[in-house]
């Protein structure tokens, strides 16, 4: 679990260039949209992106989104709990 | 100084010229189908390009879709007016992706293949207008604006603010815009994309329909008419245009840069609120865009809201030409004293209550305003005035 | 109209150089935009969307601010003849890898050709007029005489400018011009076009044209100088962009010899140069040394990159 959250920050850093900030930066339950990391909803829209393309889940509706992309927590659960239901 | 409107000319889903448009609104018959080729739901023009290619007898020569559909609005529109000294004749045309339609093709092409035909790709955004202006015999000034979705209401307005500013006498001044996958791809990969037909205002909308057209007005001022004997269809009141400076995509929850457009067109206009009879609105169908235009109308109209209306139900959103081609639907309205329907509304937004006419409509139409919103928040409203 | 205020980023050390006219020597072909901090004007969080055309701008435009000590233009112009290509071919590049997956829209938003004026805006807050200009090679003229009507119309301050960025693969400059020996180049100037000077003694605007699809350089030229009242002998120094001999034949026709500059030699090529040849003229007249502006302080900046347009602009100390 901790490796996959390193990794979705990683991934978070470089499909969103955010230049001078690194994953250690970035705490697990800190709010990514609006406040906290500040992003926007075209950030949203990428991070939603980035689940497909490198995680294989997808986000089915606007409401799951605003709960799945709260946090780097949040994303984590979302992954596991996807890919369990797939199993 | 007084703006007469003296040729309107336009191609769009629901029509190949001023008349099929015309009548498509009044039946209520929409132009947007599901796509073959990427099952979306879009607007599209009844006209392949060999078709247009073959009408105006063109060589085979590349010529984008944009120049295509422009030529035959304009055309239209420009009908037997003649080039002579005179006049001082310009043309503004405008367009978001220029020959994108090509563009792509092309790039697509040199990606997958290796062919380097990066000399066809007709990525220039003037190319167009000047195809146009070649067409009609136009020199001197050949302009393009491109301000995405405000464009074609930004043509005329640059048109009109070139005849005050004594530049010109006579200004054919519009917009083009095709089908492109670069658009479609765009528009849905934002996640606005209605997967049935659009639904302006409704609290159930789901986001927008694309749709491609071109269209054009013929400005002409006083000593211009008197030389050509053009009759008059109506009058360019005002213009005006603000940026919202909110967000690059989404519009500001209060509408500002909206509501600044309207005030500033009524302004320069010399009208009161009270004044506007009917509203072609911007009305994507998105969440954002009609909720925002919305609290623009509050702001700006009060308890007073008059006939409103989106027509992007019949035609999607042609992006840079919807200015320009709701302009030619707003000299319509004056013309046959209508207000224009809005289809697919059913539920009034929760937050406002407002419900846009949904019928063909008679009534007394003196003044129409046009609403045009952009990307990058830039905002431009037109007010036509029965002559 | 006053210009309270020119910057430019350019192939040359020209951000924040007053000065740079006398310093400025023949392209180097191999060289290479000089890009400021970027950090310095705008947020890591705006920035990282930006390709150069916008940051550039941005950039540009803030120092234009600082320079004539404005808060708010009461109109932000832009003139750019390929608007934002990286982020168009950016997009274009996802769609294919994309290949019917899920697709990022960041590059689409920023794409449409008003991003750089919508982008300025947007950092300042601002909610005045605001204006793309897109006619390949008249792009900034049409700009600049946009922004003349404006101060017409009653604006104060507004301000104005030229922006590209060099991108080859959409858009082939050497192949669409016929012409291999051309050196495209990358770059923005900007400015304030002021309604009042103030009382300070500096540059004026005095006219901007733009002429589409022309027989003929010469009738344009006179037409356009007549119209001022003035004649090509009032001119100090005619600035030129010319490729073809039937252009040059006719420039050499209306201006005498010592008159003439191609400001390609410095400037390279780009459809909104015409910009950068503006700021030129506007740094030599504060200047004040080059000998042929001793006796007629006015500078002509002819711009027939492409054969069939001419865009002129006049200055004046």
């Amino acid at each position: 679990m901790e490796d996959l959250k390193y990794e979705l920050k990683r991934q978070i850093i470089e499909e969103l260039k955010l230049e001078d900030i690194k994953p250690e930066d970035i705490q697990d339950d800190a709010p990514l949209i609006g406040d906290g990391l500040g992003l926007d909803s075209i950030d949203a829209l990428e991070l939603v992106v980035l689940l497909e393309k490198y995680h294989g889940v997808k986000i089915m509706d606007e409401e799951i989104g605003k709960k799945v992309l709260t946090s780097i927590n949040t994303m984590a659960d979302f992954i596991v709990e996807e890919k369990a239901k797939a199993t | 100084m007084k703006i007469f409107v003296t040729g309107i000319g336009i191609v769009t889903a629901i029509g190949l010229d001023a008349e099929e448009n015309l009548n498509s609104l009044g039946s209520l018959t929409t132009g947007i189908s599901r796509s073959n080729s990427s099952g979306l739901m879009l607007g599209e023009v009844k006209l392949s390009n060999e078709e247009l290619m073959k009408k105006f007898q063109l060589p085979a020569e590349d010529y984008s879709r944009t120049s295509l559909l422009g030529l035959l609005a304009a055309t239209e529109a420009w009908a037997n007016n003649k080039i002579d000294k005179i006049i001082r004749t310009g043309i503004i045309s405008s367009t978001s992706v220029g020959g994108m339609d090509r563009t792509e093709k092309y790039y697509f092409d040199a990606r997958k293949n290796g062919i380097a035909n990066s000399s066809l790709m007709t990525h220039c955004n003037g190319r167009t207008t000047e195809r146009i202006a070649a067409r009609l015999g136009i020199s001197g000034y050949i302009g393009t604006v491109s301000t995405a979705c405000s464009s074609g209401a930004n043509a005329i307005m640059q048109g009109a603010r070139l005849m005050e500013g004594n530049k010109l006498d006579r200004v054919i001044a519009g917009g083009s815009e095709p089908l492109a996958d670069f658009d479609i791809k765009g528009f849905s990969s934002l996640g606005i994309y209605d997967n049935a037909i659009c639904k302006p205002f409704d609290d159930n909308r789901m986001g927008l329909n694309l749709g491609e057209g071109a269209a054009f007005l013929v400005l002409e001022n006083e000593y211009s008419i008197s030389i050509s004997n053009n009759k008059p269809i109506c009058m360019l009141a005002g213009w005006g245009n603000a940026t919202d400076a909110f967000h690059q995509t989404a519009s500001s929850p209060d509408g500002k840069g909206a509501a600044l457009a309207m005030t500033n067109a009524m302004v320069k206009s010399g009208i009161t609120v009270d004044k506007i009879d009917y509203v072609n609105a911007h009305g994507t169908g998105t969440g954002n865009n009609d909720l925002s235009e919305s609290m623009a109308f509050k702001s700006v109209f009060g308890n007073n809201l008059p006939a409103f209306s989106s027509t992007k139900g019949f035609t999607g959103h042609t992006l840079a030409a919807a200015g320009a081609i709701e302009a030619v639907y707003c000299v319509q309205a004056i013309q046959k004293q209508t207000v224009l329907p809005n289809l697919n509304f059913t539920t009034p937004m929760k937050e406002t209550g407002m419900k846009p006419a949904t019928g063909f409509q008679r009534a007394n139409i003196e003044f129409v305003l046009s609403n045009s919103f952009g990307f990058g928040g830039n905002c431009t409203s037109l007010i036509f005035q029965k002559a | 109209m006053y210009i309270s205020a020119a910057s430019t980023i350019s192939h040359h050390p020209t951000f924040r150089n007053k000065g740079f006219s006398s310093q400025l020597r023949e392209l180097d072909p191999a060289s290479e935009l000089i890009r400021p901090d970027y950090s310095d004007y705008i947020p890591a969080m705006e920035r990282r969307r930006m390709s150069d055309v916008q940051k550039m701008s941005i950039a540009c435009s803030l120092d234009c601010m600082q320079q004539a000590g404005i808060g708010q233009p009461d109109a932000i112009i832009v003139g750019t003849s390929m608007g934002c290509c990286v982020n168009i071919r950016s997009f274009l590049d996802k769609i294919l890898s994309a290949n019917g997956g899920p697709l990022s829209p960041t590059s689409f938003i920023v794409s449409t050709h008003n991003t750089v004026a919508g982008q300025i805006a947007l950092l300042l807050k601002n909610h005045g007029y605001n204006m793309t200009h897109t006619q390949n090679s008249l792009s900034f003229e049409q700009a600049l005489m946009d922004a003349m009507l404006g101060i017409k119309e009653g604006f104060q301050h507004v301000l104005v400018g030229g922006a590209d960025e060099e991108e080859q693969s959409l858009y082939n400059m050497r192949a669409k011009l016929n012409i291999e020996q051309l050196h495209p180049v990358s770059g923005a100037s900007f400015f304030i076009l002021s309604g009042d000077h103030g009382g300070s003694e500096g540059v004026n605007l005095l006219d901007a044209g733009s002429y589409g699809l022309i027989d003929s350089i010469t009738d344009c030229t006179e037409h356009f100088l007549l119209s001022g009242g003035q004649s090509a002998k009032d001119i100090g120094l005619v600035l030129y962009a010319v490729n073809d001999k039937k252009g040059m034949a006719e420039l050499n026709s209306i201006f005498r010899r010592e008159q003439l500059f191609d400001y390609q030699i410095v400037a390279g090529t780009s459809f909104t140069n015409s910009a950068f040849a503006m700021h030129y003229g506007i740094d030599m007249l504060l200047d004040g040394s080059n000998p042929g502006l001793r006796e007629h302080k006015k500078i002509l900046i002819c711009n027939n990159v492409i054969p069939e347009n001419l865009g002129l602009i006049l200055l004046a100390a």
